[in-house]
């Protein structure tokens, strides 16, 4: 990789590979070079058999003539392209550089090689009459050929470099992709709480045992929350209207099991329940709220989930609100929020978001935003 | 007439295990139900039963903090979903343990060995204060609940690093997860929160944040500026031992001083 004079980077173990190669450099210049050299004696030859028939001189000479201007074009493209940017003039794109050095060095070069010819005695090449004209005429074609050659190379090189960066943003979406996948497997895997299955069956058991007339409803909302904890890699796109009632059931549950700590309610607009929604995002958020929200006071309080259709720009609101004991500076997020952020991530990009507020007097109220086509 | 204490956040649970234990003891007096820790302490104090079943996870005070302070003086059933903790108690016999959901067997086993290390307890009880019962295994008692403790401790122990920042904005205090924080600009009395939702405005001095973020991430680079260096790009090295740190993705160049300027210097 081409580095800029006097850039370094930091303890390399914590970053990722830095960025890549600088805007200019082509890749595998050698290859170029070694693509453009051929051209360019392409093109000689090919011009000097051209013009041969209007000239004296032989085409030996002519053909030296014109590979020489050739190969110093050449030269100069090359040379200029590796020009430090500190020493061109800001105002200078470097295309227009290269495509005046090109244009300036044929005639230059021309000039060169009709001087070699005469062994430096300029007076006998500006007496010669054709020998001037033989000059004018390859000096104009080496100039504009040399020109046009030149911005078709810049061209081509602009091209694949578009094409490198188009690259780029493929390789970072199948990143995100992967990471999504990650994400959805490993709260796949989270789902199945060995503490908390057992916890509710337990329940469900005393339930049962005591001979309690709500054992059957309960055992239909440990049923409901259980289809959406065992994993089911296949499982497609849900709507919010199953989503709500997994979190309903999941509600329902823990009250079974702390009736005197939970309180809650689900309310919003009607009508959206059948737009698509993330599979167990609302449950995440609820999750947490009782877990580590209510769970840890003696007092207990309450759960609030709620949604809402926004107008401008056409968004979904979702949202859970819980007054518990809030959230601790130092607690670190944990794998369910971090997964659910990476998925809205990575199926909507920038424009969903998830966001965390402190709820008054206390307690967490998390809000997730979803785009609306 | 033993008697016993129950201790479990969960009603269903207590009802549950006070009607289990009245048909597989009958002569067994429940004298108390506690619904978390704090209350579980204060009614042994008040009571001291023979016997506490404890749940161990509670709000507040856990099981296990209550098993430390009732120690020796009464017989200890933990009563846990958690199967690992009940494994090691019960090894060293210093205390028992019923794992949820339980049926009538297994509790009717449990029952039989309080029963036994009762009887054994009261027949060679000379020199032993009233209401106090040398569990077997006492020894092993303590260090047991200590580690048992310290377990619980580690499984929701808060970090040492701050993960989230609190930040007033116009309509609500937003809570910013620290790993979303891109970095922290300060000028005279407020510091900015540049992050991946947004910026936020927060009162904190940088010499405070620079103390309680993680150091393997955020790094102080400037008097008045910290950044996350997972968003660095690349750093360029400037005139008069100065440097620029550039971002991914965004515009602002952070400047880095001097007096900073070490940070980068290993590679």
């Amino acid at each position: 990789m081409v580095r800029r004079c006097g850039t370094f980077e930091p303890m390399a173990s914590i970053l990722p590979p830095a960025s890549s190669h600088p805007p200019s450099a082509p890749p595998g210049p050698l290859r170029t070079l070694w693509g453009r050299v051929q051209l360019a004696i392409g093109v000689a030859v090919g011009a000097a058999l051209a013009v041969s028939p209007f000239f004296a001189t032989s085409l030996l000479e002519l053909l030296w003539r014109t590979l020489f201007v050739s190969l110093v074009l050449v030269g100069v493209y090359f040379g200029v392209q590796r020009w430090p940017v500190r020493w061109l003039p800001r105002w200078l794109p470097r295309w227009v550089a290269i495509a005046l050095a090109v244009g300036v060095a044929a005639p230059l070069a021309t000039f060169a090689v009709y001087l070699m010819s005469v062994r430096g005695d300029l007076l006998a090449f500006i007496s010669n009459d054709a020998r001037v004209r033989g000059f004018f005429i390859l000096a104009s074609i080496g100039l504009v050929l040399g020109v046009m050659f030149a911005l078709g190379a810049l061209l081509q090189q602009r091209e694949a470099e578009a094409r490198a960066q188009a690259l780029r943003f493929e390789l970072e979406r199948s990143q995100l992709e992967r990471q999504a996948l990650d994400a959805r497997l490993s709260l796949l895997q989270a789902q199945v709480q060995p503490h908390f299955l057992f916890n509710t069956l337990a329940n469900v058991q005393a339930l049962v045992e005591s001979g309690s007339p709500r054992a059957p409803e309960v055992l239909r909302a440990l049923t409901a929350y259980l289809r959406a904890a065992v994993p089911r890699l296949h499982e497609g796109p849900t709507t919010l209207g199953e989503e709500l009632q997994r979190v309903r059931a999941y509600l329902q549950l823990m009250q079974m099991r702390m009736p005197d700590r939970l309180r809650f309610r689900i309310v919003g607009e009607g009508g959206l329940e059948g737009l698509p929604f993330p599979a167990l995002s609302l449950l995440t958020l609820v999750e947490n709220a009782v877990q580590h929200g209510l769970d840890p006071s003696t007092e207990g309080g309450e759960v609030e989930v709620g949604v809402a259709r926004e107008a401008d720009p056409p968004a979904l609101r979702a949202w859970v609100r819980d007054t518990g004991v809030g959230l601790d500076p130092m607690a670190a997020p944990g794998t369910g929020l971090q997964n659910l952020r990476a998925r809205l991530a990575a199926l909507h990009g920038p424009a969903a978001t998830l966001n965390l507020s402190e709820g008054s007097p206390r307690g967490v109220h998390a809000e997730m935003r979803l785009p609306l086509s | 007439m033993p008697t016993a204490l129950i201790a479990d956040d969960e009603p269903l649970l207590r009802e549950q295990l006070a009607a289990q234990l009245e048909r597989a003891w009958p002569e067994l007096a429940l004298v108390a139900q506690a619904r978390h820790g704090r209350e579980a302490v204060e009614l042994f104090e008040q009571h001291r039963p023979d016997v506490v079943f404890l749940d161990v996870h509670m709000p507040g005070c856990n099981g296990v903090e209550v098993a430390q302070a009732v120690g020796s003086r009464a017989l200890i059933v933990f009563v846990t979903a958690y199967e690992q903790y009940a494994v090691q108690a019960f090894e060293r016999g210093a205390l028992d343990y019923l794992v949820k959901p339980f049926d009538a067997p297994r509790l009717a086993a449990t029952v039989q060995r309080l029963q036994q290390r009762l009887a054994s307890s009261s027949a060679g009880g000379s020199g032993v204060a009233e209401g106090q019962l040398p569990a077997r295994g006492d020894a092993a008692l303590h260090p047991l609940l200590d580690r048992l403790a310290a377990e619980l401790k580690l499984r929701s122990e808060p970090r040492r690093h701050l993960q989230w920042i609190k930040a007033s904005t116009a309509q609500a205090v937003r809570l910013i997860p620290v790993d979303e924080v891109i970095f922290l600009r300060s000028d005279e009395k407020y510091t900015l929160v540049v992050w991946q939702g947004g910026e936020a405005v927060i009162r904190r001095t940088i010499r405070e944040l620079a103390e309680e973020l993680d150091p393997d991430h955020f790094v102080q680079i400037h008097r008045s500026v910290i950044v996350n260096l997972r968003c660095v790009s690349q750093v360029v090295r400037g005139a008069n031992e100065t440097a620029d740190v550039h971002l991914r993705g965004r515009p602002e160049v952070l400047p880095v001083s001097r007096s900073y300027l070490h940070v980068f210097r290993q590679m």
